[in-house]
């Protein structure tokens, strides 16, 4: 992570001169023209945004329908957006704040709605219905059935530890490792000063490693737990 | 980080390795001095760069899953529809004619039947005091009592009265009829009201 790349810069200002005509044609009232080349936009940034929707709301349908409506709402508030600021910087705010509001909308839901693992746990309940996670259902193509299962298993302890960081540790983790953003643009993003940033991120990392232990010390190389390790 | 790390004379903690690593991430931090000198410590900073790059990857690789091509061609679909909508105006569904009269707030036979209905009112009120129509029936009732004509008089009493005479002969005549026999089994398995007035007035004697 050291600083964005050229092909990032390159991308970005595409984004830009995309975004202005965008704006533009919208201002002119050619509507037809502003969605023709949103679209260019779209298809850019939609397996990105995928991927920051799902880390962060588990559930891939859900996933799906934020960033539907992250495009639909950046598209109505184009006129709103400086040129200044990377239209991805700008668009990943406006995906992670609806993110956020559909996880405080399901936590007020939940409440009153018996969790589906309880359920499944319940006499008459359906076990097969208790693991929702698509990884359980995609097949990894080209690997042996115990490569796949421990594939598998690593892939689901690894979301869950992702799943109990704190938010903010959770968000600064994602958008650090998952989507290669310097900690000024996961600044910009979670409107969080840097060292800050670089706080949440180290904490991350500690809880993230105290959580799944056994895959750090399988690892090669071993670092074990919180042993000082002294010569 | 305590004093021997500073000083080099002891091995990083596993902390101590990961806040160097997240504090070299961006900036050309030079590198620490036990680091430069200790090939394990810079083989532990190693694995534990490689195992978060690992976590890092298999997040990506797991959500890269879930985004199929068809997954996002269908997304990129619902967009283009969903943008389409926003700059095409809400179809408005038309409600029947007189519906719509009698609705609407801006029509103008809403505002004529209100007036009518404040004239018949205040015309009905009118009337009421002009001619004092109750009390002249009031009067009616209480001066002049209902007087019937002989064949009036003989019709009425034979419509009262049956052919039957007392109430045991009534009662007798109305069970015979095959409807009320056919509800009679009914009425055995009801409990009736008398019989639970009857308990209750046992129960507060006793």
């Amino acid at each position: 992570m050291a600083g964005p790349s050229p092909s990032l810069v390159a991308a970005r200002e595409a984004d830009a001169v995309a975004a202005s005509a965008v704006k533009a044609m919208q201002a002119a009232g050619a509507q037809a023209d502003a969605r023709e080349r949103y679209a260019e936009l779209v298809a850019r940034h939609q397996r990105r945004a995928g991927r920051i929707a799902y880390h962060y709301l588990r559930d891939a349908a859900e996933a799906d329908e934020a960033v539907q409506d992250a495009f639909v709402k950046a598209y109505q508030h184009l006129g709103s957006f400086r040129e200044e600021l990377p239209f991805d910087v700008w668009f990943t705010r406006i995906l992670i704040n609806g993110c956020l509001d559909r996880i405080k909308a399901r936590t007020r839901r939940e409440r009153w709605i018996v969790p589906i693992a309880v359920r499944a746990a319940m006499p008459g309940g359906d076990g097969a219905t208790a693991e929702r996670d698509v990884t359980e259902r995609v097949a990894a193509p080209g690997l042996s059935p115990e490569e796949t299962l421990l594939g598998r298993e690593r892939r689901r302890e690894i979301a869950t530890a992702l799943a109990r960081l704190p938010e903010r540790q959770r968000s600064v983790f994602v958008l650090s490792h998952v989507e290669g953003r310097t900690s000024k643009e996961v600044s910009a993003l979670t409107g969080l000063n840097e060292s800050t940033v670089r706080v949440h991120l180290f904490r991350a990392i500690r809880k993230l490693r105290a959580l799944l232990a056994h895959d750090v010390a399988g690892a090669p190389g071993e670092l074990k737990g919180k042993r000082r390790v002294t010569s | 980080m305590s004093l021997r790390e500073r000083l080099g004379l002891a091995h990083l903690s596993d902390d101590a390795l990961v806040r160097l690593w997240t504090e070299g991430l961006e900036s050309a931090m030079p590198l620490h001095p036990h680091l430069a000198a200790c090939a394990v410590c810079r083989a532990r900073l190693d694995t534990l760069a490689h195992w978060i790059d690992s976590v890092g990857d298999t997040l990506r690789d797991e959500a890269d899953e879930m985004l199929t091509p068809d997954r996002l061609a269908s997304q990129q679909a619902q967009i283009a529809r969903r943008l389409e909508a926003i700059d095409r105006p809400a179809r408005v569904l038309a409600f029947p004619k007189a519906a719509r009269a009698v609705i609407s707030g801006h029509s103008n036979v809403r505002r004529w039947v209100t007036v009518a209905a404040a004239a018949c009112l205040i015309a009905g009120f009118g009337l009421g005091q002009v001619f004092p129509v109750r009390r002249a029936i009031q009067q009616q009732h209480v001066m002049a009592p209902p007087t019937l004509t002989q064949p009036q008089a003989q019709e009425r009493a034979r419509v009262i009265t049956p052919e039957v005479t007392s109430d045991e002969e009534l009662l007798s005549d109305a069970f015979t009829r095959s409807h009320v026999q056919t509800l009679s089994a009914l009425d055995d398995m009801t409990p009736h009201a008398r019989d639970i007035v009857l308990n209750k007035r046992n129960k507060q004697y006793k």
